[in-house]
This record gives structure tokens, sequence and C-alpha cells, in this order.
């Protein structure tokens, strides 16, 4: 068995010498830059059966174990590839979500288009629903075969680019608050859709806001029944398998010699506060590295525990921020002056104000710190949960 | 190695249970030995079980779990020095002696002078590390201070010992065997700082759950799930770095050190944050939180604490990372 992950391991490897984008960041300067780089590296690595690993064996490129797609990933970030994020939602959210409730008509619909490179984008949160997801109040009304959908949707990843989007909506406001929703697939070419850029703090716009007015969804284009929409989009928030916080911290660890760089450039590495910083840094690095590593293997051998991806992305989430915090802290004044970014460059691409303020998506989405340390109490350390409900008491 | 981490967690857990902190330390030093913990490491050629780094974790870890008293750590550095040493003629003699629980000491501090020598007053021999010789020397005569530490669970004392003693290595592999035996030191005291940081942690969640003000439990209290959310996050990390390391037989000196540094930093926090936690109570010593503190600050200063080694691993990494 690790014989046969070895050479898959090298496999990947030689493919990646040969096919691997060099260079890429030079051209990311633009949007438009960054919509090429993906599309072209997503095609090759569909190509080369590398893009959907996790899929079903059916599939060209499906059908690998979670111990392989991890050597795809680790051998993925030691190459220094650019990250899939115009196409991870398609590939995972979409796909996995589609495999588990879509009927064979919508799968033979949706599936193979992902891999021609369709893009999807995920319509859940909402102004008043985001660590509260269940508060979602965009609305549906059925119409015959159709549902007429008008709301808003907030912080959809790459939702100005997509294609398609997995739509969260209320269809009715009896009983408990997760009961009333519903789960759609919704063609964002469709009449009544606005899609317009978030501009995020460090000058991105990785997310997306979506107006639906008056917009029309086929029944037939309904995951799940009608009241279902919680646990359909409880398995879309699960299709990522951990392999991204992995993948992830392998690039912080790797990305290390960006803040030695400035320590040098700058004439520091004499400063012995700040090379024990550093020391320390690597450290807790090493430390993110092996947890999210201890996660996979236990979720391979199926000891994984609830709460235990927690860990992992709370751990990730806070050395990330330490790391960008210690690359602005050494650039001193350099840092202050505004350069250009790198779309889609990772997390860590040297321009350290905008990397530092990039730190805060891993704090805040996907379930903020704070979230994640109230899933880390209750579930995994047994902690009683808060009240559901809450009064202001009257002060006398 | 022959058992699993798990049997071996297993086996540990039943004789150190969690219920008993700092047990008697005669009857914990004969457990010990007669578990064949203090065997474990040398070569089953030599009468040992031929375990490993990982074996060695698991053991310290359930030792620091418990604040179990005695000089285990510097017992198997003397162990593994007279199993590396080339023969000599006392040598399986001493060597057999030292497993089954004849106590041998070291010096656990980095300095030049022999200080911080566990169990020094019952000790026969103690082995003296200088950059060119390793020797075993013979603890009869020798004058021995004791030195009240704040952690009653460990007994150090300075050490002027009265002769030159037996060579076990010189030159290089005196070099050798003295990083080796420094890492494993190190090792040891980041699987005992991890181990004693579970217990206390655990310990004060469970407090956090039983205590109630206000008509609720401290657990339900939102700024407090939050702070032991964070603790059992580093701790969950730390760990897992610990048994990364612990199979990684190319791991240098320097990776060990950031390893003890990274533990003792985890275990201190927890510690200090468990006082708080527990209120009151927790400043007495009618519960346990301080012999936890104690024992963390003690194993964040021995083998050379969290500044130094930052500095040398900062050092490295900033060259390595080119």
């Amino acid at each position: 068995l690790t014989d046969a992950l070895e050479t898959l391991r090298i496999e990947v490897r030689r493919w990646l010498e040969a096919n691997a984008p060099q260079h890429w960041r030079e051209t990311c300067t633009t949007h438009e830059g960054f919509l090429a780089t993906q599309r072209s590296w997503f095609a090759t690595l569909a190509a080369g059966g590398y893009a959907v690993p996790h899929w079903p064996v059916e599939w060209p490129g499906g059908g690998r174990s979670l111990a392989e797609q991890k050597i795809i990933y680790e051998e993925l970030a030691r190459a220094d590839t650019p990250r899939l994020l115009l196409s991870f939602m398609s590939t995972y959210h979409a796909a996995s979500t589609l495999f588990e409730w879509g009927s064979p008509e919508q799968q033979a619909e949706y599936i193979p288009r992902i891999l021609e490179g369709e893009i999807w984008c995920q319509g859940f949160s909402e102004p008043n629903a985001g660590s509260d997801l269940a508060n979602v109040r965009t609305r549906a009304e059925r119409h015959d075969d159709v549902y007429v959908v008008n709301g808003q949707k907030l912080w959809s990843t790459m939702g100005q680019f997509a294609d398609k989007c997995l739509l969260l909506v209320r269809t009715s406001n009896a009983g408990a608050k997760q009961a009333g929703l519903t789960y759609l697939l919704l063609d964002l070419k469709t009449k009544g859709v606005t899609a317009r850029p978030i501009h995020q703090i460090h000058g991105d716009e990785e997310f997306a806001e979506l107006f639906l007015d008056d917009v029309e969804v086929r029944v037939a284009d309904r995951l799940g029944a009608e009241g279902e929409g919680w646990a359909v989009a409880q398995s879309t928030l699960s299709s990522e398998r951990g392999l991204t916080l992995l993948e992830l911290s392998a690039r912080m660890r790797g990305a290390l010699w960006r803040i030695a760089e400035v320590i040098r450039t700058r004439g520091r590495e004499v400063d012995v506060g700040i090379a024990r910083d550093f020391g320390r840094l690597a450290t807790k690095i090493d430390a993110t590295c092996a947890l999210a590593d201890l996660f996979l293997a236990n979720r391979i051998a199926g000891d994984e525990r609830v709460g235990d991806a927690s860990l992992v992305k709370l751990s990730y989430a806070r050395t990330l921020r330490d790391f960008t915090s210690l690359g602005l802290r050494v650039s001193g004044l350099d840092a202050q002056y505004h350069a250009p970014i790198v779309f889609g460059g990772g997390m860590e691409t040297g321009n350290w104000m905008a990397d530092f303020m990039n730190s805060y998506a891993w704090t805040i989405a996907g379930g903020s710190d704070e979230i994640q340390r109230n899933i880390i109490a209750e579930r995994l350390l047994g902690m009683p949960r808060e009240p559901r409900n809450w009064t202001l008491e009257a002060t006398p | 190695m022959t058992m699993s981490r798990a049997e071996l967690q297993e086996a540990a857990r039943q004789a150190f249970g969690e219920g008993d902190l700092a047990p008697d330390p005669a009857a914990s030093w004969a457990l010990i030995a007669e578990m064949g913990w203090l065997m474990m490491a040398v070569p089953e050629a030599q009468g040992g079980l031929g375990l490993g780094r990982e074996a060695a974790g698991v053991v310290h870890a359930a030792l620091g779990r418990a604040l179990v008293p005695g000089p285990a750590i510097a017992q198997m550095l003397v162990i593994e020095a007279l199993s590396a040493a080339d023969d000599f003629p006392q040598r399986d003699d001493l060597l057999g002696r030292a497993m089954a629980g004849d106590v041998m000491t070291t010096s656990l501090s980095i300095g030049p002078g022999l200080d911080c020598v566990p169990d020094a007053d019952r000790a026969s021999h103690i082995l003296v590390l200088s950059t060119d010789r390793v020797a075993l020397v013979p603890l009869a005569g020798a004058t021995v201070t004791a030195r009240t530490t704040w952690d009653k669970t460990r007994q150090l004392f300075d050490v002027a010992p009265p002769s030159e003693g037996i060579t076990l290595a010189t030159g290089d592999a005196a070099a050798a065997l003295g990083q080796r035996l420094q890492s494993q030191l190190l090792f040891a005291l980041a699987a005992d700082s991890l181990g004693g940081a579970d217990a206390i942690l655990g310990r004060t969640i469970d407090y956090l759950k039983i205590r109630h003000q206000f008509g609720r439990p401290l657990a339900l209290f939102q700024a407090l799930k939050h702070r032991v959310a964070d603790m059992k996050t580093w701790l969950a990390a730390a760990e897992a770095l610990l048994w990364s390391r612990a199979v990684e037989p190319e791991a240098t000196l320097i990776e060990i050190a950031a390893l003890k540094a990274h533990a003792t930093s985890v275990y201190r926090a927890i510690a200090e944050d468990a006082i708080q936690l527990h209120g009151g109570i927790g400043l007495t010593t009618e519960y346990y939180c301080h012999l936890f503190l104690k024992r963390a600050t003690l194993n964040s200063a021995l083998g050379g604490d969290a500044d130094y080694w930052e500095e040398r691993s900062g050092l490295q990494a900033l060259r390595s990372a080119a």
C-alpha cells in the first residue's frame, strides 16, 4: 500500500514537473489574467486526471482514496501551483451535493459540465444569516412548475464569475427555522439575477453579492424535497474532507522563506527577538501541519471525532494570522506603500499588508473562530450548549 | 516497536491512573522499574526492550499526566549512555542495575556545572558530560547539596563529584552521544509537559462543568468556553507535533528543542490559566492546580528554556528558509 502511494507521488511529481504553470503569479495582476490562469490550469489538471480525485471511480480522474488525494495535494502544494479557487466550489460543493442528492437526470445534466469547466458558487449566507445560517430569509414561492425567488445572498465565493449557484431558500416560515429551507440549483444567467463583486479590504474581489428579483427556478432544479434544504446544505458544507487545510498548512510552511527574505534584506537577522519570533512561528506551523496530517489520518482510519475539524481550522487560522503579522511587522514601512496584489496568489504572496488583511478570511469565513471555539467546547469537550433563547432582562 | 502506542498508553494509564496525583515516590519508582520502562530503549541484545522514541514519549507523558515524582528522565539518560558506550568490564553489571532501578542520575540543566541533578542523595553514580568526554562517576564521597524547588515532585541537587570516574566516550563520540542525550532529555520534557497539560486541562474543564455561579455552570459562560477551546487547540497541535517527531529518527536536536520549547510553553499557558479558571480554590494547596503550575515552570527551565531554544531554532530556520 505504501509502495503504491509512493509510486503515485513520483508519478504526480513527474507530471507536475512537465505541466505545472511557471511564473503564473506574474499574469495574475488583473482579473482577466487570474481567470485565464485558473481556467487553463483546471483544464490541464482535468486532462491529466488530477482535477477530481475525490469523485467516484466512474468519472475520469475519480476514484482516488483519501490517502491518494492527500499525496496529490501535497505535491500540488510542493510545486506551488495555483490553488483551484475558481473551480473549487464546483468540484467539491456542487459535485458532492449532486452525487448525494441529485436525481440521475440532474447528475447527467450538471456533473459532466463541471469537468468541462462550468463554475458553481454557493448562495447560502445572507446579510442576516452568517454564522447563524438557519436564519435564511431569501424567499421562494412555488407557482406551478417554478419557484419565484426574491432576496439577497452574500459571500458567494467567485459568484461574479460563476455560471451556476447552489441556492438555499426559505419556502416556509412554519416550525423550526431549519425545517422551512429548500435547496435549488440556479442558473445565474436567469432574468432577475444581479451579481456584484464585494470589494475586500486588501483589494481582492473573491466574493459576490447576489440580488434575486423575481427569479424563476424550475421545480426540476430542486435538490431533495421541499423543506429538506438544511440537510442538503449540510452535505454541501461537509463536502471538503480536510485536504484544503492540509494543503494550506503545507503551503504556509513552504512560504516561510518569504519572511526570512524580508528579515535578511532589511538586515534584521542579527535581532535576537526577531529570530526567536521566527523560530516560534516555524514550530507553530510545524504543529499545525502535524495536526492537519493527523486529522486526515484519523479520517482515513474512521477515527474522526465531531469537532476535530474545528481544531484544525482554528489552529490554521490563528497561525496564518501570526505568519502574516510577523511578515507585516518585519517589513516595516515597506509594507505600508500600496503595491498591486496578485489575484488568487494564495495566502502568502509577500504583499504583507494585503496578506495580513486577507488572513481574516480564515478567521471569519467558513465558520468564524468563535463558532469553531463553540464547537470545540460543546462537541469535543462536552461543555453545555448556549441556551437557545434569550430575553433582555428588565432593569429595575 | 512491538507494542502499539495505544497499547503502551493503556498500560501506562493503568499503572498511573488519573486519580492519584503526585503518588508516593518509592512506590512509583518501584512500579516504573517493574513495568520495564527503564529498559525500554535498550536494545534487546543488552537485555532491554528495544523500543524507540515513541515509546519513551508515551511513558514520559504518562508520568507527566500523573505528576509522578522521581528521577526517571535522568535515569533513562544514564541508561542510554551506558548502553551506547564501548564495552568495559563493569558495563553489563552497571547497565543491569540501572535498568532494575538502582538510581543513577545526571544534570538536567544546560549549564557547565553539575546542577539540577535529580535524586543525587540516593544515586550511586552520576553521568557527567563535557564537550569531549562522557563519564560515569561514583557518588560515594561526593558533596551533594539539596536545592529545594517549588516543584515538590522533583528533588534536585548540586553535585561536586569526587573523581574522574569511568570514561564512556571521548572526542567526537562523546560529542555525538552528548547531543543524543540532550535530544532525549528535551523530548522527554516535551512529553512530560504535554501529558501534564492534558491532565490539568481535563481537570479544569471538569471543574467548569461542576462549579455553579449565578445559577448556572461556569462551563456555560462563553468567555470561559472559548478560553479552554483555544487551549485544547494548541494542545492538540503540540501533541500532533510530538508524535510526528517521535517517529522521525532523523529529527535534529534543534527540531526536538523547538518541540520542547513549544510544548513547555503550551503547558505553562494551560497551567497558568487553570489557576485563574479555578478561582479562589486554585490559589490553595487544597487543589491540584499549583502542582501542575510548578512542574510546568520547572519543565520550562530544565534543559534550556524557550528563549534559549527559540533563538537557536529561529536562527537555523532563517538560514535554511532560503
